[in-house]
């Protein structure tokens, strides 16, 4: 925990309401949450289905706008920026990993990996992606598409696309929703050894086993956050700053 | 990268492909195909268009023209045209023991009417007679040789050259004598030969006005104008195909459309990850008109070649002339037919690319 309080936080939400108009009447998806991650932190964020947890992931990885209070991003307002600034903001800050892992199909694990990079010119795309394919133990996939991939293989090539543009802090969402148990640990194993480089990672989880690798677990219940010290007992990895 | 994505689904974007390429190949193929028709059929009445032929008209009892008819006429005529009268009969033209029916013409101003074909037309016929030369051929005669008709010997001067043109004085049957070889000759038509279509439908438009104010005293026969009619009903014919060929690119521009639009909504998580991972909107929006851009681009270069085929199939399968064929005028329809296609397959990949990238990152991952 001191490690976070030293740091400035990659992402942060201050006061952050977010309101759906659900047929009629508002729904209050996120009540009043501040909540930030720090550089090389692993929270989980668990909390029952409805809760608002998807809510608060697209919030904090700026594809949603909150209706009111702030998402910072390495230090900067997110709410007041335009929708072109806060694509770019994603593009520079924030990695996602997906349940369904969303690998597009005809295209090779490599591919996939430098997807993000495609539409800027980045000579060294390839070799980052190259090199973080190596990372996560799929040197030897480099040319398969997704369909000549088993899950775990997938999800690791979605984390490798992720970490491609160097970012701040990787969000997933149910990243080991769609894994058998050992297949998520090793996938969990990817994202403790992302953290150890300095990366921060808030997981959305139903998954208890997710907790277990967390630095802290929060639960968010209505919409409302709180440390959930059951779980976030977990603290026995150390974290190491960047 | 939108070619990676067209690749990815060669099927579907094949089909779209194959929309713009059976419209363009209608507009284009069509398109030619009419101009041709118009080309070849304008190519056939050729100068005929500026004759104006003018008789008494027999309906109403006038059997010969007046000398005010004629003094109309020649005004009508002036600065306009030459107006030649014409003494005409039909007569056996009897050579080396053969014999042949011919169109008399009594002329002295054959050289306004007639192209010779060897010999020479005088200026003013005074004797001799000038032969056509279907008439030559069956009594194989030339230039120099005897002809009897009607009992009278006459010298050849010239042997008439085969009009081009469908006129009403054909002179491939004819033989051409001075007009006091008639036994009557009166004029029983007049023709003048007009500078121009304008000129001849001015003439006519001014004879019919002055003689016939009173009765229908003569018939003018004005080519031009019927020929501008055909003219007319071709081009007439020719938009209504293309505009058939248009229904079928428009009908191509939904393939595409549909196309687009079940692609993007197949593809709506992967444009939400795109989005997700900072992929601007603009870029999104891009890459979806490129690929509709493309598929028109593909379908109307191989709609361009095949109806370069068809139309070769036409020149070798008809007996239009290449001139005809190939002709410059005929390279319009291409283009139209080529931008046409890429346009309808831009235009209508741009919706659906529009709502794809407008589609809100959250709710495209949400599957």
């Amino acid at each position: 925990m001191s490690t976070r309080e030293r740091t400035r936080p990659s992402l942060e939400l201050r006061n952050t309401v977010k309101e759906y108009d659900g047929g009629g009447e508002t729904v209050r998806a996120l009540a009043d949450v501040d909540f930030s991650v720090a550089p090389g932190e692993f929270v989980a964020v668990v909390g029952p289905s409805g809760s608002g947890k998807s809510t608060m992931l697209n919030t904090l990885g700026l594809l949603d706008v909150p209706t009111s209070g702030t998402v910072r991003v390495a230090g900067r307002d997110a709410t007041t920026m335009t929708d072109p600034e806060r694509t770019r903001a994603r593009r520079e800050y924030v990695g996602f990993v997906f349940q369904q892992f969303y690998l597009i199909g005809n295209l090779t694990a490599l591919e996939n990996v430098t997807l993000p990079t495609v539409y800027h010119d980045d000579p060294d795309a390839e070799e980052r992606a190259r090199t973080l394919l190596d990372r996560v133990g799929l040197g030897d996939r480099h040319d398969h598409t997704p369909d000549e991939l088993s899950g775990g293989q997938k999800q690791r090539v979605a984390i490798a696309r992720a970490l491609v543009n160097g970012p701040d802090v990787v969000l997933a969402d149910e990243p080991t929703g769609n894994l058998d148990r050992d297949t998520g640990e090793q996938v969990l194993g990817e994202f403790a050894q992302v953290t150890e480089r300095g990366v921060g990672l808030v997981a959305v989880t139903h998954d208890p086993q997710v907790a277990e690798f967390a630095d802290r677990t929060v639960r968010i219940v209505d919409g409302r956050l709180t440390e959930a010290s059951g779980e976030a007992a977990n603290l026995s990895r150390e974290v190491e700053p960047p | 990268m939108a070619l990676r994505n067209l690749n990815r689904n060669r099927t579907r974007s094949v089909l779209a492909a194959l929309g713009i390429v059976i419209g363009v190949l209608a507009i284009a193929t069509l398109g030619v195909f009419g101009n041709v028709l118009q080309l070849a059929a304008t190519n056939s009445f050729g100068e005929v268009g500026s004759q104006v032929v003018v008789s008494p008209n027999d309906d109403v009892g006038v059997e010969s023209f007046s000398e005010r008819d004629l003094q109309v006429i020649r005004r009508a005529a002036e600065g306009r045209g030459e107006v030649v009268p014409l003494a005409t009969g039909g007569g056996l033209v009897r050579a080396n023991d053969e014999s042949s029916a011919a169109q008399l013409y009594g002329t002295n101003q054959p050289g306004v009417l007639f192209t010779a074909e060897s010999g020479e037309i005088p200026r003013q016929l005074r004797g001799g007679v000038l032969v056509g030369t279907q008439v030559a051929d069956r009594l194989d005669i030339g230039v120099g040789s005897a002809v009897e008709i009607d009992g009278n010997r006459y010298r050849i001067v010239a042997i008439l050259a085969e009009g081009e043109d469908i006129s009403p004085v054909t002179p491939g049957r004819a033989v051409v004598l001075p007009p006091d070889e008639f036994a009557d000759s009166d004029p029983s038509q007049v023709v003048i030969e007009a500078n121009s279509r304008e000129a001849a439908s001015a003439a006519a438009g001014e004879i019919r006005a002055t003689a016939n104010a009173r009765g229908q005293r003569l018939s003018v026969l004005e080519l031009s104008s019927i020929v501008d009619r055909i003219a007319e009903f071709f081009s007439l014919l020719n938009s209504f195909l293309i505009a058939l060929a248009g229904i079928s690119l428009v009908v191509a521009g939904v393939a595409i459309f549909n196309v687009m639009l079940m692609s993007t909504s197949e593809r709506r998580g992967e444009i939400g990850v795109l989005r997700a991972v900072g992929v601007q909107k603009r870029d999104v929006l891009r890459t979806l008109v490129v690929e509709a851009g493309l598929l028109g681009v593909a379908g109307g270069v191989v709609g361009l070649l095949l109806s370069l085929v068809a139309v070769y199939a036409l020149y070798v399968l008809s007996p239009l002339a290449l001139s005809v064929v190939a002709n410059p005028s005929n390279l319009p329809f291409f283009a139209l037919a080529f931008v046409f296609g890429v346009v309808v397959a831009l235009a209508s990949g741009l919706y659906p690319a529009w709502k794809a990238a407008n589609l809100h990152p959250v709710e495209a991952l949400r599957g």
